[in-house]
């Protein structure tokens, strides 16, 4: 596996374990989080000890259908400069719309009319930036109706019409072929792999028929024989454990790290 | 209707009890506005935990009524928004009238 390797999700609360953990090449930290004139120490530490830290934003609403909010954008740009990072990141998603803001992740309509929302602030996004930008397949527990295009399709046109990259969180993957049907066969079949950045994967649960990408458990078998299964299609230059909440002890992590690593290690 | 009002309204179901929006499954809807009240709580508890521990377990049914009736709009930062539901409560007798200052400001 080449360039980033395994990585995990930076947290406030994981960062002693972060430091200590064994087999952790890079992190991943929500932008969001973090202002560029004071950064966590802990954070600084990882990154004079040479080690990548990737910003992640969750909240540009990228596929909203109204004006691109520039300033959350802009800081963005100032975490990824202040981190020196080579790559950027945020969702295909919107978040905010007429006024209300979801605090969440929520997906598109898989329409023509979206994509060229998307692709028009994606291109904005990326020319404020100014580093390589990514976007993440998000997990849905709700369809649009009138879909014109699979989520692979819409995917895939997205980075040849803006150049982006993509991350592709397996764990969304296998969330939306439970929820809403999606054919992961087809879907990383689909995939324009040299777009690649990385790959996210997380635990999830099941409650009442609906499967949960809570990242508050453990990374699920199912998850990992997906990954397995991308493998099979490419080398992912990197492979990033998320978890957000009910924090495991260390052992636990470095337990997932390293199953990770086995599954793309060939 | 254009894309922007589309997705106004599928929030405004989610978030302030609007209308559903045709051609979205009413079961999901309903289960998709439980986890944006939720995770949102988990912000609340977060940057407000005096509330959580006064509260207990009224502090979720508690909270998603608010948040129903007074949904968190763009301009608002999360901080204020946790106050604001700080306000409530107290205008509601859910939780006593502060002494001092009625907003305890995190670092």
């Amino acid at each position: 596996m080449a360039e980033l390797g395994i990585g995990i999700g930076w947290r406030q609360e994981l960062d002693l374990s972060i430091a200590r953990l064994p087999g952790v090449d890079w992190v991943e930290v929500v932008a969001e989080n973090l202002h560029a004139s004071h950064l966590p120490e802990t954070l600084v530490a990882l990154r004079s000890r040479g080690m990548p830290v990737l910003p992640h934003a969750v909240s540009l609403s990228l596929g909203s259908a109204e004006p691109l909010d520039t300033a959350r954008v802009e800081h963005l740009a100032e975490i990824t400069r202040a981190l020196d990072a080579p790559l950027a990141s945020d969702h295909v998603c919107f978040v905010r719309a007429g006024g209300l803001d979801s605090g969440h992740l929520m997906p598109l309509p898989r329409t023509r009319e979206a994509l060229d929302v998307l692709v028009a602030n994606v291109r904005l996004a990326m020319s404020i930036i100014g580093t390589e930008f990514a976007l993440e397949n998000i997990a849905a527990l709700l369809e649009w109706p009138d879909a014109e295009l699979t989520e692979e399709q819409f995917l895939t046109e997205l980075t040849e019409r803006t150049g982006c990259l993509l991350i592709i969180d397996v764990a969304n993957l296998y969330a939306n072929a439970r929820n809403i049907g999606t054919d992961p066969v087809a879907f990383l079949d689909g995939i324009p792999w040299e777009r690649l950045a990385y790959v996210h994967m997380a635990g999830g649960v099941e409650r009442g028929g609906v499967y949960h990408d809570t990242h508050a458990h453990p990374v699920l078998p199912e998850v990992l024989d997906l990954l397995t299964e991308l493998r099979r299609r490419t080398d992912p230059p990197g492979v990033l454990l998320e978890r957000d909440d009910d924090y495991p002890p260390d052992s636990e992590l470095a337990a997932e790290l390293a199953s990770l690593r086995a599954a793309v290690t060939l | 209707m254009s894309l922007a009002a589309d997705q106004a309204a599928l929030l405004r179901a989610l978030l302030a009890d609007g209308p559903a929006p045709s051609g979205f499954s009413a079961d999901r809807l309903r289960i998709e506005a439980d986890v944006l009240r939720r995770k949102h709580s988990r912000l609340i508890a977060y940057l407000r935990p005096d509330l959580e521990e006064s509260l207990g377990d009224r502090f979720f049914p508690l909270f998603a009524e608010f948040t129903a009736a007074t949904p968190k709009t763009s301009d608002v930062r999360a901080r204020e928004y946790a106050d604001s539901f700080a306000t409530w409560l107290i205008s509601r007798g859910d939780l006593p009238r502060p002494r001092r200052r009625l907003f305890r400001r995190g670092p």
